[in-house]
């Protein structure tokens, strides 16, 4: 009899698997041993374009926390928006610094929306506490200016998520471009509504702190 | 739809050359993008909707030149998203065209600009028994009209008459499942009536994506804001929950959902 470990056995259930249900489940198996030696075959799985395993694997990365960054930052699929969409995603909520300069590029470059969309997010919220920062604060905050003139309207939505956050958390020496931006998306110069709709209630909570 | 955009990112198009893109007749693919552009950056130039009119002409050519109509598509939807008013004329006639997509984005069209001087246009679209109205076409998926975005039309022009209620509630019954939901979305806005929404509610669960894909996006246009939870709840992905959520916030302009939103980034 051959002895496997539970490791090997569940990557071994993930590359028999068929189905949906089948990769959900074996998935899920690999997320719960909790180890590091499973990061590589979870991040495999974000690339089988399957929504719904996809976000079990990202949850089981963002679990794993700051240990799976160094292989997060790495593994961006040019060819592959949507395995791209969750590996930002995975970052934007694990909030390691480290993850800095591949937010900041993808928000400004990247093609698909929903990339730059969760990049926003992962800039208004990277944890960066200690003073020394402050620097890498402000970079997050300038990339999330800039991308104010987004085309697509889901981004502008995410950077005004952001601004907002940054405004309420933080002390910045950029706060008067910001809310001039914000003022702008509220105006009627912002042709989509939802966007009017956010910015106003950013910039209320702005001034009520 | 599919954003041709990146293929023209170098160099960017100003609007001008955009507007004059569209009024030349020689180069169609021109045409074609500059048709899509003005409606997708929402142009406010004085030239925008004239020429988009203009376009539509060709299609009351015999026979209709192929690229000259794939132009006048793209002008329909340009038209609908502009919310030109002064297209309502045009595009009631192309409502009694020989042609599906022409009939179907017209429909749209006229619904996004509300207009209400198309509402019996829209419902003579409806009229026929269930014998008629789930006749698949020879050679083709598709039914005898778009009844799907009909359904939509008539509610986002949002006349609540009795005979406009009557045409669209056998629709509810229909064989196909996205166009219940469109009667369902439909009769939600126009009555209020909350029995509407259950079976919307219930179409999430189905077992077909795609289904719960549109039901969702109908969910959110009708702004009914006890369908929150179950957005959010939805087994699709967070980028159609979002767009789904712009609906519903924008209607009921409830901050719940921006909040919800915001959970979805």
């Amino acid at each position: 009899m051959i002895n496997i470990s539970p490791l090997e056995g569940a990557i071994a259930d993930l590359q028999a698997a068929k189905t949906t249900p089948e990769l959900i489940r074996a998935t899920k198996s690999l997320c719960n041993l909790h180890t590091v030696d499973a990061i590589s075959a979870l991040i495999e799985v974000l690339g089988f374009n399957n929504p719904a395993v996809a976000s079990v694997a990202t949850a089981g990365l963002i679990e794993l926390g700051s240990q799976a960054v160094p292989s997060l930052l790495v593994s961006l699929d040019e060819k592959n928006y949507g395995s791209r969409a969750w590996v930002v995603r995975a970052l934007a909520s694990i909030r390691d610094p480290r993850s800095l300069d591949l937010l900041e590029h993808a928000l400004a470059t990247d093609i698909a929306p929903s990339v730059r969309r969760s990049a926003a997010r992962g800039l208004a919220e990277l944890n960066l506490i200690y003073p020394e920062e402050s620097s890498k604060l402000n970079r997050c905050l300038l990339a999330l200016l800039a991308a104010i003139k987004d085309d697509e309207w889901v981004v502008r939505y995410s950077t005004i998520f952001g601004i907002e956050m940054h405004l309420l958390r933080y002390n910045s020496t950029n706060k008067d471009q910001c809310i001039l931006g914000l003022k702008q998306l509220s105006s009627n110069s912002e042709s989509i509504k939802v966007i009017r709709l956010r910015a106003t209630l950013a910039l209320q909570r702005i001034n009520a702190s | 739809m599919k954003d041709p955009s990146t293929e023209n990112l170098n160099p960017p198009l100003t609007e001008a050359q955009v507007i004059a893109n569209l009024r030349q007749t020689e180069d169609f693919s021109d045409q074609y993008y500059a048709a899509w552009w003005l409606g997708r950056m929402r142009s406010r130039h004085p030239e925008t909707i004239p020429l988009l009119l203009t376009a539509l002409d060709p299609l009351h050519g015999n026979p209709i030149h192929n690229e000259r109509r794939a132009v006048a598509l793209n002008a329909i939807r340009a038209l609908g998203i502009l919310q030109a008013t002064n297209a309502e004329e045009k595009l009631r006639i192309l409502l009694k065209k020989n042609d599906y997509s022409i009939r179907e984005e017209s429909a749209r069209s006229l619904g996004m600009i509300q207009a209400q001087s198309a509402v019996l246009d829209l419902c003579e679209l409806l009229s026929g028994g269930p014998e008629e109205t789930e006749q698949i076409q020879p050679g083709s998926a598709k039914l005898k009209e778009p009844y799907e975005s009909v359904l939509e039309a008539l509610g986002a022009i949002g006349v609540a008459s009795r005979s406009v209620i009557i045409i669209i509630t056998p629709f509810t019954k229909h064989s196909r499942p996205l166009i219940r939901a469109s009667a369902c979305r439909a009769l939600l806005i126009l009555t209020g009536d909350q029995k509407w929404a259950p079976p919307l509610i219930e179409l999430l669960q189905h077992d077909d994506p795609l289904i719960r894909r549109g039901v969702l996006l109908d969910l959110g246009a009708t702004g009914w804001m006890p369908a929150l939870p179950a957005i959010q709840a939805a087994a699709i992905e967070n980028s159609l929950k979002l767009v789904a959520l712009r609906g519903l916030a924008e209607k009921s302009e409830d901050t719940c959902v921006l909040d919800a939103m915001d959970g979805l980034l």
